[in-house]
């Protein structure tokens, strides 16, 4: 599944596939989602070694790299650098904001409690950890649920009334996009959207990895229209995927160019190119004087002959 | 330290044949004792004394020594009583002279009936014993002579005590032809001891600084518990608490265990950082053969989110368990210097050794072969060497999964190919990581970025490196007694990829096209921490994207 050889070849690479998706991860799935409901071709391929890292899924061609914890995410990037946009003019729209700021806030937070704190990181083991050893996965798990009640501002105080706020706020959230939905084959008119991509998500998500015993999940079976939703795109668009791939919904320019805004430099770019001259120079003074003196000390004090003395017996 | 070996007389006509009168030390009206002095502390005995070669100018350098020393020595006797007369001097002097003649003539049969262990508090019997046992089995008293040098050698080596005394004494009068060895040791007052040094991490493939704290014999068992913090040229920074055992459970070699937690940087060569929380235990340690098993759990991540493709498949948790295996035969007669000699070193390294399938699966094989040849003009001698190595997955889909990164070999750096044994890793010339397969980075805007640097080097699975280096001493005294010399150098060596498939693409004539290769000459500067090289390399030939400029370059080597 490692499809580097062309540059051409587009790669999404997500963790590994479990339960039934493509991609058991509740990050990756969102991204890979996106591009089916573009009908973009791309090939899929695995990091199974990183599950604390937050640059997956990432986006790649040839020297190309959309990672996922910069300019807000794989999708956004796509957007941002012209190779994907389905929002192109949802963006505009009050109810889209409010969507997304919906979905990205309090169904992301419900997601995050349901699989490390609410079912006890169950199906983490699947998800995140089964390629790697014991030791490390165990280690690894502890690390990422003190880090996601961290992240969900849960402590022992508040424990019980963090949870009662963060389920009644996926309750209504999922009421509201009910309504919302109604019986339309997608969120916004009848084009495939982003937020479209990052609900299916969520829903399959929690539908087929969670347990039945989990109170997110019997929240969203409630609404069999949102079911009834899940189930027709993915149908539709990820089970179809082994067919040749349709003409794409948005034609892509061939040799992708990066219009827009300007795509972000560096990440870690602080200093100047005057600065890191300075620097360098300065470290090849003092090792210079460091070594000068290291020199006199040795060769004028000592004239010891060939043979090196014997000093370091432990070695 | 202290060191010496005291051969009591005692008034026992019937030991070795009546020729020599011993004389008790308790009684204080008899002549003093004669003493033996190490000629030299430092050399390495044989551990099983051969037959006597009793090599007569030795035995008259050590009376002779001894005889400056004899006074020293007499004064910080503690069980001396009352001074001796003159008389009694020179009779005592005429019966020691006539025993070495004797021993000189022919092997002296004596048997060893008891060995005394005194001045350990802390220290436990078995352990001294177990360092001694070697004087049991002499026969002869020339061979319980090197067998006394041994065991004193040995008992040193353990690094605990302040000063070793071995005493030859005749053993109980009822048992003729018998000797007694007591060994009187001072435990070390101050169990914490520190040190600085500089190192050569076989690992880091670089000098490296290293501070540590000692706390020697807690338990008795001769053990040695020590922390230290190690700095390496490379950016890499190592902490580690490591417990050194001379016997564990009545195997012959020490035991070494070591935790550590260590960390390198290598984002401007390969755009990645390397973490590592590892245990390793020396299982085996002899003059020529290690055997070490690790385990650790690396960590490898790139902050800087510039990686290149293979790279970037890379970055992750993943779990060591490997064993590895050095069979090292070094006959040079400086690791800094050599003019003489050959050595020799192979290590072999398997990785996946747990039952969990999951833990890094890799093997890896190093051969190092070095030979110099002295020419005898000015100290000139012609340094040989040809190093390889090769390193591939196994397990289930070996073929076409990718070898790990930190397991690769990298060729470059600012170390000297004629200290560095110990497999592939260093060519003058080229840059740390400077040659190799490589790959473009990840593509970023940038007007400020000047284009340097903007390929990662990925490493090789094979790699094999040569070079001959002539050194000769500089005709001018000055230079010469402080070790300065010049030399002459031309290296070569080359990488290739053959995980993931690209053996398909490995071809032998290919590979010798292109062989990197440079050659230069420079100056020699051992110094009592390293050995330092101001070289001017002209690079032959170089590949694209490799890192090597003709010029002048500096290279630190340890031993």
């Amino acid at each position: 599944m490692e499809g580097d050889q062309e540059t051409e070849v587009y790669t999404l690479v997500a963790r590994k596939p479990s339960f039934d998706l493509p991609t058991a991860c509740p990050n990756c799935l969102p991204a890979y989602i996106y591009l089916k409901l573009a009908q973009f071709p791309f090939d899929l391929a695995f990091n199974s070694s990183f599950p604390d890292s937050d640059e997956l899924p990432y986006f790649e061609n040839g020297t190309y790299v959309a990672y996922n914890n910069e300019d807000g995410g794989v999708i956004e990037k796509l957007k941002k650098d012209g190779i994907v946009n389905l929002d192109a003019q949802l963006q505009s729209l009050p109810e889209y904001l409010s969507l997304k700021a919906l979905i990205a806030s309090w169904l992301e937070e419900a997601l995050t409690y349901e699989i490390w704190v609410g079912t006890e990181g169950i199906s983490t083991s699947k998800i995140y950890y089964s390629d790697l050893p014991w030791v490390i996965s165990k280690v690894l798990f502890y690390k990422q649920t003190y880090m996601a009640k961290n992240r969900l501002g849960i402590t022992k105080e508040n424990a019980e009334q963090r949870e009662t706020q963060i389920y009644k706020r996926a309750g209504e959230a999922y009421e509201a996009l009910s309504t919302r939905l109604g019986e339309q084959k997608f969120l916004f008119e009848d084009r495939p959207s982003s937020l479209d991509a990052f609900f299916l998500s969520h829903m399959l998500f929690i539908i087929q990895v969670l347990p039945e015993t989990s109170v997110l999940r019997c929240k969203l079976l409630e609404h069999s229209n949102l079911v009834r939703y899940a189930e027709k795109l993915k149908a539709e668009f990820l089970e179809a995927s082994s067919s040749s791939p349709s003409p794409p919904l948005h034609s892509f320019p061939s040799s992708f160019t990066r219009k827009g805004s300007k795509p972000k430099s560096k990440p870690k770019v602080e200093k100047t190119e005057e600065e890191k001259k300075f620097k360098k120079r300065a470290r090849f003074f003092i090792a210079a004087q460091f070594l000068a003196v290291v020199i006199y000390l040795s060769v004028m004090g000592g004239g010891s002959s060939d043979e090196v003395e014997y000093e370091d017996e432990d070695d | 330290m202290q060191q010496g070996i005291r051969f009591i007389h005692k008034n026992n006509e019937n030991a070795f044949g009546g020729a020599v009168k011993l004389i008790s030390p308790i009684c204080s009206s008899h002549p003093p004792q004669l003493h033996f002095l190490m000629a030299n502390p430092a050399e390495t005995p044989e551990s099983n004394p051969s037959t006597p070669k009793l090599e007569s100018e030795d035995d008259r350098e050590e009376i002779n020594g001894d005889e400056e020393e004899e006074e020293e020595e007499y004064e910080e006797e503690e069980d001396d009583g009352k001074p001796q007369t003159r008389e009694d001097a020179i009779a005592s002097r005429i019966q020691a002279e006539s025993l070495f003649r004797r021993m000189r003539a022919a092997p002296v049969p004596v048997r060893v009936h008891d060995v005394i262990v005194k001045g350990n508090e802390k220290t436990k019997d078995h352990v001294i014993e177990a360092e001694v046992d070697v004087v049991r089995e002499a026969t002869t008293l020339q061979e319980l002579l090197k067998a006394s040098k041994v065991a004193n050698f040995n008992l040193q080596a353990l690094d605990i005590f302040d000063s070793v005394k071995i005493t030859i004494d005749s053993g109980p009068p009822e048992l003729p032809g018998t000797t007694n060895v007591v060994i009187h040791v001072v435990e070390s007052k101050s169990p914490i001891t520190g040190q600085i040094g500089t190192f050569t991490k076989a690992e880091a493939r670089s000098s490296s600084l290293e501070g540590s704290l000692k706390y020697k014999n807690i338990f008795g068992y001769g053990d040695i518990w020590d922390g230290s913090l190690a700095y390496g040229c490379d950016h890499s920074a190592e902490v580690g608490l490591g417990m050194y055992l001379p016997r564990f459970r009545g195997r012959p070699t020490p035991f070494t265990s070591r935790v550590y937690l260590s960390t390198q940087d290598w984002l401007k060569f390969s755009s990645y950082k390397e973490r590592a929380l590892g245990l390793s235990l020396g299982l085996i340690a002899s003059k020529y053969h290690e055997l070490v098993y690790t385990t650790a759990w690396r960590n490898l991540i790139d902050p800087s989110q510039m990686a290149s493709t293979s790279i970037r498949r890379q970055l992750g948790h993943n779990l060591v368990s490997a064993l590895k295996y050095t069979f090292k035969f070094d006959k040079r007669n400086s690791p800094l210097r050599p003019t003489k000699g050959y050595s020799f070193i192979t290590t072999s390294q398997i990785g996946g050794i747990a039952p969990d399938s999951r833990t890094l699966r890799f093997l890896r094989q190093e051969v190092d072969l070095r030979y110099a040849v002295p020419l005898g003009f000015y100290r000139a001698a012609l340094n040989f060497g040809v190093s390889g190595g090769i390193t591939f997955p196994w397990g289930s889909g070996y073929k076409s999964r990718a070898s790990y990164v930190p397991e690769r070999f990298f060729l470059g750096g600012n170390i000297s190919p004629v200290c560095s044994l110990g497999g592939p890793s260093a060519l003058w010339g080229f840059k740390t990581r400077g040659l190799g397969p490589n790959e473009p980075r990840r593509e970023v805007q940038d007007e400020e970025n000047g284009g340097t640097y903007e390929r990662d080097f990925v490493g090789g699975d094979v790699a094999v490196t040569a070079f001959a280096d002539l050194s000769f001493d500089f005709p001018v005294k000055w230079f010469r007694d402080r070790g300065i010399h010049g030399h002459v150098f031309a290296c070569a060596g080359n990488m290739a990829e053959l995980s993931e498939n690209k053996y398909r693409n490995f071809s032998g004539p290919k590979f010798l096209e292109t062989f990197r290769s440079s050659v230069g000459a420079g100056i020699v500067v051992p110094t009592s921490l390293f050995r330092m090289e101001l070289n001017y390399c002209h690079i032959l030939k170089k590949q694209e994207h490799d890192r090597a400029k003709s010029g002048l370059f500096m290279t630190f080597s340890t031993s």
